[in-house]
């Protein structure tokens, strides 16, 4: 008998193994990320029935959000805003600002009518998922966390996975994201433009004691007794600016921030 | 090898609990089920494994096919904003408002939870005088809202109308009844205390002065209201103060149950029936009734005595108080009575002045007249019952005019106001229904309901539920009640107070005519141009004295109008009055093997029929049989057993000429010679809910006025019906379940709970929930910070628990629990997160009680002894056990622990593997067997020419589109899918809201801990004796805390070291020592072992 399989076939085994190796990989990778949040809802980008620009409105003329968006502060809902909230600027009789756009056409229609405008959802958590607004903003967590820089974008877009894992990241380590309550609607914040003093004596005024701000920073043992030498321990420890780590562990430490990871907190 | 856990034995001669009289006898069938948490039927054999497991493996096959094309595409979905602000409404919180429930001689005071306009929840209103817990009527009432089978149109004969033709019909009426002064108008109302409805009423009357008004309730108190007034005067209210009675001895007054007495709520009651240190200050109830009622089981003494002799025990009673007109009535009491009743008797008069005697409101007038001489030697009055002077009310004519003024044609157009239907329940209905078309009499029926009387009558109009008009109330102390509308009338029914208006001609019924832009829950028509609204606000301007806006906005929003009570009556009463009717009474004769009697009474879930529609209360079980979605004959286990019968077999009960054929159960603790019927039942037409379930029992009455009907034929059938019993369901093996004892068991060891069984001898369980942060310890090994957390926890006294099934309901309506009618009941599949287990206990039985050898089999009591049966109640939902056997048997981490010590259940985690029910020792939990919210259980499809249940169907069963029902859901409890299972969750939703509202106070502070005690569970709230307290165990001011250090503290099967986080409080009772019998009450299982 002659020799059935060339000798090329020798290796054609390991050839073999390897490729699968390689290709599970490639798969697991994919699904890893075609198949998740990230991949299948950040970009999604609706077109909506009104050509609403949040660039310009919360943008350019840096209305708050919470102007329209009026209930994220008391509710577990964050309310799109009804015609007359439109009206207060665009209605007749009122600022009476580019009433007759055509672009306004289907917001004056729907006043009318009394039929809702169709918005189109852009961030939808599943059924069992029982999100709260007003548990966030109240404690330090703000809206460009989850949406994105809203100010930015002429069409709302989805900009975060907001998937299970991802929300866990958050509520494992919440100091990545903390900021004081004050900037929760400020999308542009960031902790390097705090000046140290201003946000330590803000601690100081709510009555927070000082040694407990000295060992939030360095640790056990670290001391401080007045405003002007936590300040020098920050320094030493942060560097010259502030630092979303500082300010992070800071409110996290004296608000006893403590985000539920347990089930309930969000399925019921 | 497998290890199976044996519980401790237990000595045979104590008293023992027992669940059924299937689990006394040790029956086959009962202990096949026993260790099961589901009854058999449903594991498959072989074969259907088999082919399950391909049928399966071709689904999935095909399903991930289809799932790859299905997900390619993201779902638009919409968000529709109001296009106006609607005041006070913030989308995703929940509104309250305060109104109140007409009910019979009252108004339940309610607080209603609306979801952007639905209403989803009712609790008791706390701000109100009589505010509290309610009935599970009450709650259930919420589903009668959005029924889809409710009344929507207005009927002729039967035929649908459009509104126009009904207003034409209803003018024409008026304009017959406006030419002859009304001399051929006849209006039929209810027992209704609203001051509009009154008032109206007194102005039809003047537009109409010939009209005649008559007053019909199914299971109304004529031979009561006879009494009361002759003996109190017109328009006298006399008010039950249960709070300060320290004996009460109740004539077969079920005033914990379906016969309300007009007096003080429950708790006031049940206040006095829990201590935590020793004391000789506890209430003492007496009762004497023929079947086991809700107060039966509250009772210290109980007697069973047959109906029929009730008017002489209430003679007896007289008469040793020295009423000389009750002599002759006395003097035929049977052996036994007197013995009974004169210690008890005793004991009232030792408590002059803080002792009250009952009477049920179906008895007749000279039992009534008695009760009142009674009360009156008692010095009752003034100090437990107040008497109070309600505004003079129109005269109303009784059940018997109105069939006199039918028959002799006065009568010609009949209005029908009242809830009851009355083709179906008054006294010889059918007579009545040929009466009424003899004579050619034009009856025009208002009703929610399509039952008989509205497909029969000539016009019949929908009427409004009272969660969608405006309306008033006096409640039984007289406080003025508002009823406000919580949604426009979803099928534009009309209220009472509205077709009086019609009747006067000031209001067109049907759908406003100016329709208003219909935007998605957009609050209704501006009140004013309300004609109810302006008559409401005409009367509330009478009883305020001014129509002051903001009292009237106060009053609307408080749900009261405050100091608005009646005032106390001037004259005394009258007791030389009753002896007439104690006169006239005819002696009544014991009934006897031959001639059983027949006593009628409401039945807990359908009252007189009115609620047959509503599948929660439905599905609730009876309270003492545990029965559901239908009634049955009850009888005593002396004659059940002398008549050789089997559970659920039917008899034929023949009353005179009338005879009904219905399924007899045993039960424990009635009287023999004594059928015990329960009313309500067999209607047809009502609905697919309630249409032909039970019998009708009604059909026995022939007299207006009564409930005892003596002289009966029993006849057994060979049938045998299947009922839905859930007695025998979810049933607990252990020991020492109930703990309860005497009070003088207690004044000698307040701890007597705790050391009941194995449980003094078992080391403490330590809450594994304690310890801080950094701390490590043997209990907290990780140091995690179980103190900067809520630690929630439950106590259910049992003292105060009174065994009704207001929790279970308030828990249903809140938690979004389907119904799954009675083929799933039967299989053991009810959905119920809690269920309330009854035990019957007969205390020291057989030959020899001492004898340690005896075994169940050979030892068992006497039937005689089963009619003296004990029967208690234990509430019973998922203990949040700390150290939980389900969590850790869950393959896929669906039930797991939170920090703040709950039990969770992540129904979109768990596969339905169903091991975490297998090993709860509790039996708490519930599977989805079926998708109970898609597809309707109670109806059938036909699949191929055959008929199945919907359920089994599958995907060619019929999907459920009522619409109107899911808007009664919970919005924040997510609605579960088939094979998950749920139960319990001390409702979550709440706590979670509760703490997410701390966080909106607390912002940037530490103060992280929800305020004492303002958190409450459904069941809790609904609770109208007061018997939950849930709070958190980590705030030592709360009122939880408190309960479980009380003596009486108790966990269920705490020796197999589950730690549960709810606990119960063991039950005492207030025994009287010179009472026959006395010494064998309460017999606590006092074995140490």
């Amino acid at each position: 008998m002659g020799n059935f399989f060339p000798r090329w076939t020798n290796w054609l085994p390991l050839k073999l193994a390897i490729a699968v190796v390689f290709i599970a990989f490639g798969v697991s990778v994919g699904i890893a990320y075609y198949f998740t949040p990230k991949y299948t809802r950040v970009g999604y980008e609706p077109t909506q029935p009104v050509p609403f620009s949040h660039k310009i409105h919360a943008g350019q003329l840096a209305l708050d959000c919470r102007y329209c968006h009026s209930f994220g502060e008391t509710s577990s809902h964050s309310n799109v805003p009804t015609n007359q909230t439109c009206f207060n600027c665009h209605g007749p009789g009122k600022g009476n600002i580019r009433s007759n756009s055509p672009k306004l056409e289907m917001v004056i229609k729907a006043n009318e009518t009394g039929k809702s405008i169709p918005w189109v959802k852009v961030h939808k958590a599943p059924d069992y998922v029982y999100f709260n607004h007003s548990a966030h903003l109240n404690r330090g967590i703000s809206c460009v966390n989850c949406h994105g820089k809203i100010t930015e974008m002429e069409v709302v877009r989805h900009d975060q996975p907001q998937s299970m894992g991802w929300c866990l990241d958050c509520h494992r380590n919440p100091e990545k994201n903390l900021r004081p309550l004050e900037f929760v609607t400020k999308l542009d914040y960031k902790a390097g433009d705090l000046k140290r003093a201003d946000f330590y004596k803000a601690l100081l005024d709510k009555k927070v004691p000082v040694g407990e701000i000295a060992t939030t920073i360095a640790g056990a043992g670290a001391k401080a007794e007045n405003l002007e030498q936590v300040l020098a321990l920050a320094e030493k420890t942060y560097g010259k600016d502030v630092t979303q780590t500082e300010v992070g562990t800071q409110i996290k430490k004296h608000w006893q921030i403590q985000p539920p990871e347990s089930c309930t907190a969000c399925h019921r | 090898m497998k290890k199976i856990w044996k519980h401790p034995e237990e000595p045979q001669n104590a008293k023992r609990y027992w669940r059924s009289v299937a689990e006394l006898d040790r029956r086959e069938d009962f202990l096949k089920n026993l260790g099961r948490e589901f009854p058999e039927g449903d594991t498959l054999n072989e074969e259907e494994r088999e082919n399950s497991r391909r049928e399966f493996l071709k689904i999935m096959g095909a399903s991930v096919g289809m799932m790859g094309l299905a997900s390619c595409r993201r779902p638009l979905v919409n968000i529709l904003p109001y296009t106006q602000h609607v005041e006070w409404m913030v989308p995703g919180k929940s509104l309250l408002y305060a109104t109140s429930m007409p009910q019979s001689g009252g108004a339940v005071p309610l607080v209603v939870t609306t979801h952007e306009g639905r209403p989803t929840h009712l609790a008791g209103n706390p701000l109100h005088p009589l505010g509290g817990g309610i009935h599970s009527f009450a709650q259930a009432s919420v589903l009668d809202l959005y029924d889809p089978e409710r009344s929507q149109k207005p009927m002729g004969a039967g035929k649908e109308l459009s509104w126009a033709k009904a207003n034409d019909l209803l003018a024409s009426a008026v304009a017959e009844a406006k030419k002859t002064s009304g001399a051929s108008l006849g209006i039929v109302v209810g027992d209704s205390t609203s001051p509009t409805y009154q008032r109206l009423l007194a102005e039809v009357k003047t537009a109409y002065p010939q009209a005649k008004l008559f007053q019909y309730e199914a299971v109304g108190g004529e031979g009561q209201a006879a009494a009361n007034k002759a003996v109190f005067g017109a328009g006298v209210k006399p008010f039950v103060k249960l709070g300060s009675a320290t004996r009460i001895l109740s004539l077969d007054c079920d005033f914990l149950g379906v016969d309300p007495v007009a007096g003080e709520p429950i708790s006031a009651f049940t206040k006095h029936r829990a201590k935590e240190v020793k004391t000789a200050d506890m209430n003492r109830l007496y009762v004497l009734e023929n079947r086991y009622t809700l107060t039966g089981g509250m009772a210290d003494h109980r007697k069973p005595l047959a109906a029929s002799l009730i008017p002489v025990a209430a003679a007896l009673i007289a008469a040793q108080l020295g009423d000389s007109s009750a002599k002759a009535l006395a003097d035929t009491a049977p052996a036994g009575l007197k013995e009974w009743i004169a210690p008890a008797v005793r004991d009232l008069i030792d408590n002059k002045g803080k002792a009250v005697v009952l009477a049920g409101s179906r008895y007749g007038a000279e039992v009534h007249a008695l009760v009142a001489s009674i009360n009156s030697a008692l010095g009752a009055y003034d100090s437990t019952i107040e008497l109070l002077q309600a505004a003079p009310a129109p005269e109303l004519g009784t059940f018997a005019d109105l069939q006199a003024a039918i028959a002799g044609g006065q009568v010609k157009t009949l209005v029908s106001l009242t809830t009851a239907s009355l083709y179906y329940d008054a006294p010889d209905a059918a007579a009545l229904a040929k009466l009424v078309s003899d004579k050619g009499v034009n009856l025009i029926h208002v009703g929610t309901q399509k039952n008989v009387t509205a497909r029969q009558a000539a016009l019949h109009i929908p009427a409004a539920h009272y969660l969608e008009t405006w309306g008033d109330l006096r409640a039984a102390d007289g406080t003025y009640s508002i009823v406000q509308p919580m949604i426009a009338p979803l099928y534009d029914g009309a209220s009472n107070v509205e077709i009086l208006l019609a009747l006067l001609g000031r209001k067109k019924l049907g759908p406003a005519e100016a329709a208003a832009p219909a935007a998605a829950g957009a609050a209704p028509a501006a009140p004013a141009q309300d004609a109810a609204y302006t008559a409401v606000r005409d009367t509330f301007a009478v009883v305020a004295g001014s129509l002051d806006e903001s009292k009237w906005n106060f009053t609307v929003r408080d749900g009261f109008l405050k100091g608005s009570a009646y005032a106390k009556a001037t004259a005394a009463p009258n007791v030389a009055a009753a002896a007439e009717f104690v006169a006239k009474a005819k002696p009544a004769a014991a009934p006897s093997d031959d001639a059983p009697e027949v006593v009628l009474v409401a039945d807990s879930s359908v009252y007189d029929g009115r609620y047959a529609n509503n599948a929660w209360l439905q599905e609730a079980p009876d309270p003492v049989t545990k029965l559901t979605w239908e009634n049955a004959a009850w009888i005593g286990s002396v004659t059940f057993r002398r008549l050789g019968l089997k559970e659920g077999q039917l008899v034929k009960i023949t009353v005179g000429e009338t005879a009904i054929e219905i399924p007899a159960i045993e039960a424990p603790g009635h009287v023999s010679n004594s059928i015990t019927l329960t009313l309500g039942y067999g209607q047809t037409g009502v609905g697919v809910v309630g249409s032909g379930r039970g019998v009708n029992a009604y059909a026995l009455r022939k007299q207006p006025g009564t409930f005892v009907l003596s002289g009966a034929k029993i006849e057994v059938l060979p049938t045998i019906a299947e009922l839905g019993i859930t007695q025998d369901q979810n049933t607990m093996e252990g020991r020492a379940l109930y703990r309860e004892g005497t009070l003088d068991t207690f004044n000698k060891d307040v701890a007597f709970a705790q050391k009941t069984g194995m449980d003094g001898h078992i080391p403490e369980n330590i809450s594994f929930y304690k310890g801080q942060v950094g701390v490590k310890s043997e209990e907290n090994p990780d140091g995690f910070d179980y103190e900067k957390q809520h630690q929630w926890g439950m106590s259910i006294d049992l003292s105060k628990c009174i065994g009704c099934t207001a929790c279970i309901v308030a828990c249903q309506s809140e938690n979004n629990i389907p119904v799954v009618g009675k083929d799933q009941v039967r299989k053991g599949r009810v959905m119920q997160w809690i269920r309330m287990d009854r035990y019957f206990a007969v205390a020291k039985w057989g030959k020899n009680e001492v004898e340690q050898e005896s075994t169940w089999a050979e030892d068992n009591p006497t039937p005689e002894q089963l009619e003296n049966a004990e029967m208690v109640h234990q509430p019973l939902a998922c203990q949040q056990c700390e150290s939980a056997p389900c969590e850790t048997v869950c393959p896929v981490n669906a039930t797991v622990h939170t920090p703040d010590g709950l039990n969770a259940m992540a129904y979109n985690r768990c596969i339905g593997t169903r091991y975490c029910a297998n090993n709860c020792p509790y039996t708490a939990r519930r599977f989805n067997w079926f998708d109970y919210n898609k597809r309707n259980p109670l109806i059938d499809t036909t699949v191929l020419g055959m008929k199945v249940g919907n359920l089994y169907a599958g995907p060619l069963g019929e999907k459920r589109e009522d619409e109107s029902l899911r808007l009664q859901r919970n919005p924040n409890v997510t609605v579960r899918m088939r094979g998950v299972i749920e139960k319990c969750t001390y409702c979550v939703q709440r706590l979670e809201s509760a703490k997410i509202l701390q966080k909106q106070v607390q912002r940037d502070t530490k103060n992280f801990r929800v305020p004492t005690d303002t958190v409450k569970t459904a069941c809790q709230q609904s609770c109208p004796a007061e018997a939950i307290v849930f709070g958190d165990l980590a705030d030592p001011k709360s009122a939880i805390v408190k309960a479980k250090a009380s003596p009486r503290d108790y966990q269920l099967l705490k020796y197999i070291g589950t730690r549960p986080r709810t606990s119960y409080l063991a039950r005492l009772r207030n025994p009287n020592k010179n009472m026959p019998g006395a010494e064998n009450i309460a017999v606590w299982s006092n074995n140490q072992y």
